[in-house]
């Protein structure tokens, strides 16, 4: 919450705005567990777990967006942070949920994962950058000229 | 095309173009009209005394430690005294922002390059660089009508 700082009014309302989303994605993977058969029954206390730390991750995941708004902090920097905060959320809310099968094997599949997900997620966001990087160099020697 | 200048003191300043379509010209005379200022230079403190910068030998004016610095050509830092947004307004309109703290010659940028985090570096002609911020960099976007 430091490094932050007059950050956290953003960081709570970009937080609020996402955690809409995380009882609705919750309900469509339930429903796909559903319509497969891979689940028909699930207990009330595994539905109120499973919404409320949804919820929580929803907003934080939202909230925690607002590094990339703070100029001060590097990308490399911000991206960093944002993958390891994002990174323990998702593992204490798998974990709480059971959604992990127990042992080391599924822990390091969900982290090789994960790890993969945002290297792409990060070369899609190196590549577009790249892309309007060249054509702000195609403006800048048009404006020369 | 005639050409027609109007001297009257006390008059609001203006140039008026008037044709059939805006052409290479008309965009050279906006340039032209839109980065000129009366005052074209800038004072510094030099190592023992105090030196005028002309707009056009700057590339970059900065804020480091809270403290404004000019850098020149050569890509030597002078202090200068005033804020940041203050000296902007006085600046001509080839200047542009590049991030909070910085305001870039447009000028003297040499080009734009992708750093591998992810973000984008103002390189100047003297080697000099300096971030981008992602706001700058869309508004530098809009600029370029890009």
């Amino acid at each position: 919450m430091k490094i932050l700082g007059k950050y956290y009014k953003q960081f709570f309302l970009r937080g609020l705005v996402a955690m809409g989303f995380g009882p609705i994605v919750l309900a469509i993977v339930y429903l796909i567990l559903g319509i497969t058969g891979v689940a028909e029954a699930i207990s009330v206390y595994e539905m109120a777990l499973g919404i409320i730390t949804i919820t929580a991750l929803a907003f934080l995941c939202g909230g925690i967006t607002v590094v990339y708004q703070i100029e001060e902090m590097a990308i490399s920097k911000a991206i960093t942070l944002h993958g390891i905060i994002i990174y323990i959320a998702y593992a204490v809310v798998y974990l709480t949920n059971d959604w992990l099968a127990e042992g080391t094997a599924p822990f390091l599949i969900f982290t090789a994962i994960f790890i993969v997900g945002y290297l792409l997620v990060w070369l899609i966001i190196y590549f577009v950058t790249k892309r309007g990087t060249k054509k702000l160099n195609i403006g800048l020697k048009n404006k020369a000229e | 095309m005639k050409f027609k200048l109007i001297i009257e003191e006390g008059c609001e300043e203006e140039i008026v173009a008037k044709v059939h379509s805006a052409n290479d010209l008309t965009s050279k005379i906006e340039d032209l009209v839109l980065s000129y200022v009366e005052n074209d230079e800038i004072t510094v403190r030099g190592d023992y005394e105090l030196l005028t910068l002309k707009f056009a030998e700057i590339e970059c004016i900065t804020v480091i430690d809270r403290k404004v610095y000019v850098i020149d050509k050569r890509a030597n830092k002078y202090r200068t005294s005033g804020t940041l947004s203050d000296i902007e307004k006085a600046l001509p309109s080839y200047f542009i922002r590049i991030n909070k703290s910085s305001i870039a010659n447009e000028r003297k940028i040499s080009c734009f390059k992708t750093s591998f985090s992810g973000g984008v570096d103002a390189i100047f002609k003297s080697g000099y660089k300096d971030y981008v911020s992602r706001r700058c960099f869309g508004e530098i976007k809009r600029r370029y009508k890009i």
